[in-house]
């Protein structure tokens, strides 16, 4: 993992002390709310509902042991005793008061993590596939590149004040778990021989007006890549739209423009400024950031045969392993996904004591690192098979070991009218709902890998769009209505869902989806033909018919 | 500024709410002008009362932030388009959290 220098920790403890004025002003009525909220927001603090919401950034959902349990003490001394873990690999505080929030900066300053960038017109979060570094199917490890944009973009004076809000993804596997397709930039590593280079996507992105981004450049080589992403960021400040904040991001100058013209731009940037202030990151820097990201010194010992036998004596930790696990590319070891999905919960919650339990499995059996998955869960990486049952024992415990992994119970929720001020409809209940339709994990395993995403607005923060069955929340005059879509999806095959009819009411929801899950295990071919893949062969139509089918 | 929600006939009962700045908890304007965090306390204005009534929550930028009218009955209750909203904001989310989740 990354480690501040001394000059990073300056930076953060400074930028504390600095909000921790602008608050005091904002609390003595010296700063008014219009000159305030620009700061606040530069700070991660929003104005939900009812309390201040405090977001705070984790790079590529990036966790350890001691950074974990820093975020549990935050959320038991200022807050209500719980965090929410959100699409961007952050997590948000909902109830923390604008008084305090400076001492709880300051508190997460000293584990080297701080709110910067976490909102406002710049770039935000960098995020990237969870379990990197241990995916059996990457062909490096991204997150030293993670780690390269996000120093490169921290305060990047050109950038600090873009036309809106913009977001970076990287993967490094053939399989998509980053959904690099709905980002402004996506990135995915390829090599060439020996050459680390990039594939670059530009303009995707969700919200009211979704797409998918473009392929701009097949190869950047990795010297390069900085470059080439302040050649895109360049044109997109002078060309991006600020007179239209719903035409502001970057999806629109490229869809306005067309891939190809943009390209030319960039490309005619990129020209244009390379004699004058290239940076060519050196390979010694290159070589620095990746010492940070060293694979952990694998234990050797062969676990397979007590794994096995637990698997034998105990069904239900069976049925976790089979679902919950992903191969990893050293023998004897698995990445754990540590569900914050239990059924009738909200997804994407801990309690500071959930936080301190994997904190503490971590440190004792899995090398101190934990992920944050844009899906809402925790992600062990790197665990010695050896161990995974005593971690699921305790995992089931602390009501973490939920066997639904991208399975249907494994929803993508915002926090929707529940808490924000932005939403026209509760997304959580719906949520719950469903969950409660298909709680059965032996019918979550027989429907198979499936994915339904619920957004309580437009601005689809539960990533409606890509879901394979997404769920929007409208308001209809006072009341809350849901629409349907079918067919998207955040991976290798990124897809924007279509919109199947008419919006159900929220009771009606459930149902609805039962339909046509009642529809698919009719239509599939066999138990390995995924929903999606069911979808995309007989299309969207028997699913409309089953959705809208009144008993 | 205030929050941008859907506008009011002057004749329409309403509320005025705002965020408590130090905390963030919702607050309404009682019937002699201070603020509460308890929504009962919350008193209907009408006409040019209520716009001097906002006005003079403007004013309080440091102790409130973003007060805005809010459809209520005669007597104070939450009602309106924004019901549910209104109601979120002043009992809570509906669903459980934390450690009663």
């Amino acid at each position: 993992m990354y480690r501040y220098d001394e000059f990073d920790a300056r930076i953060v403890k400074d930028r504390v002390e600095q909000f921790r004025g602008q608050v005091n002003r904002r609390l003595s009525g010296e700063l008014l709310e219009d000159e305030f909220k620009p700061l606040r927001l530069q700070n991660g603090v929003y104005l939900q509902l009812h309390a201040y919401m405090l977001r705070v950034a984790i790079p590529y959902g990036q966790l350890n042991g001691a950074k974990l349990r820093r975020l549990a003490e935050v959320s038991t001394k200022y807050d209500r005793g719980y965090g929410h873990f959100t699409t961007r690999q952050n997590i948000q505080y909902n109830w923390v008061a604008l008084k305090d929030i400076p001492d709880a900066l300051n508190d997460l300053a000293e584990v080297e993590m701080h709110a910067i960038q976490t909102s406002g017109n710049c770039i935000r979060n960098v995020t990237s596939d969870h379990f990197a570094g241990a995916a059996a199917d990457e062909v490096m490890d991204p997150r030293p590149w993670c780690e390269i944009i996000r120093q490169w973009s921290t305060f990047h004076p050109e950038f600090a004040f873009l036309p809106r809000k913009f977001k970076f993804a990287v993967t490094a596997a053939a399989a998509d778990r980053a959904a690099i397709a709905v980002h402004d930039i996506g990135l995915r590593i390829v090599k060439r021989g020996e050459q680390v280079g990039f594939e670059v996507y530009v303009g995707g992105g969700q919200g009211r007006t979704p797409l998918l981004a473009a392929l701009v450049n097949d190869f950047v080589p990795e010297a390069e890549l900085l470059d080439y992403v302040e050649a895109i960021m360049r044109v997109y400040n002078r060309y991006g739209r600020r007179d239209n904040k719903y035409k502001a991001r970057i999806k629109i100058l490229v869809a306005e423009l067309g891939p190809e013209e943009f390209t030319r731009q960039v490309e005619a940037e990129y020209a244009a400024q390379r004699p004058h202030e290239k940076i060519d990151l050196p390979q010694a820097e290159i070589d620095r950031i990746h010492a940070y990201f060293a694979p952990p010194a694998f234990d050797a010992e062969d676990g397979t045969d007590a794994f096995e036998a637990a698997k034998a004596a105990e069904p239900d930790f069976a049925q976790w392993a089979e679902v919950n696990l992903h191969p990893h590319k050293q023998a004897g070891h698995a990445s754990v996904t540590v569900s914050l999905k239990p059924i009738g919960g909200a997804a994407g919650d801990a309690t500071d004591l959930q936080m301190e339990i994997v904190a503490g499995l971590a440190e004792r059996y899995a090398y101190d690192d934990i992920r944050v998955s844009h899906a809402q869960n925790l992600v062990l990486p790197h665990v010695p098979v050896k161990h995974l049952y005593a971690i699921w024992q305790a995992l089931d415990a602390a009501g973490l070991a939920t066997p639904n992994e991208s399975l249907i119970t494994d929803l993508i929720v915002c926090p929707g009218l529940d808490y924000c001020n932005l939403a026209n409809a509760r997304s959580i209940p719906i949520g719950q709902a469903v969950q409660e339709v298909f709680a059965d994990p032996k019918y979550q395993r027989e429907i198979g890998r499936l994915h339904i995403n619920i957004s309580g607005c437009i601005n689809a923060c539960g990533h409606h769009h890509v879901g394979h069955i997404g769920i929007l929340g409208v308001d209809r005059k006072g009341e809350e209505f849901y629409q349907i879509s079918l067919g998207g999806r955040a991976d290798e095959k990124a897809a924007i869902g279509a919109i199947a009819g008419p919006a159900l009411k929220g009771e009606d929801v459930p149902g609805a989806v039962k339909r046509i899950i009642d529809a698919y295990m009719a239509l599939r071919t066999s138990p390995d033909e995924l929903f999606i893949d069911t979808l995309e062969r007989v299309g969207a139509d028997p699913f409309k018919e089953a959705l809208y089918a009144t008993a | 500024m205030t929050s941008v929600r859907p506008k009011l006939k002057p004749e329409t009962p309403k509320a005025v709410t705002a965020w408590e700045t130090a905390t963030g908890k919702s607050v309404w304007m009682t019937e002699v002008g201070t603020w509460s965090d308890d929504v009962g306390k919350a008193a209907a204005f009408t006409g040019d009362i209520a716009e001097a009534r906002l006005a003079e929550a403007l004013k309080q930028e440091g102790k409130v932030t973003d007060p805005y009218f809010m459809e209520v009955t005669e007597t104070g209750g939450i009602t309106g388009r924004e019901t549910i909203r209104e109601t979120i904001r002043a009992t809570g989310p509906t669903v459980a959290y934390g450690a009663d989740a």
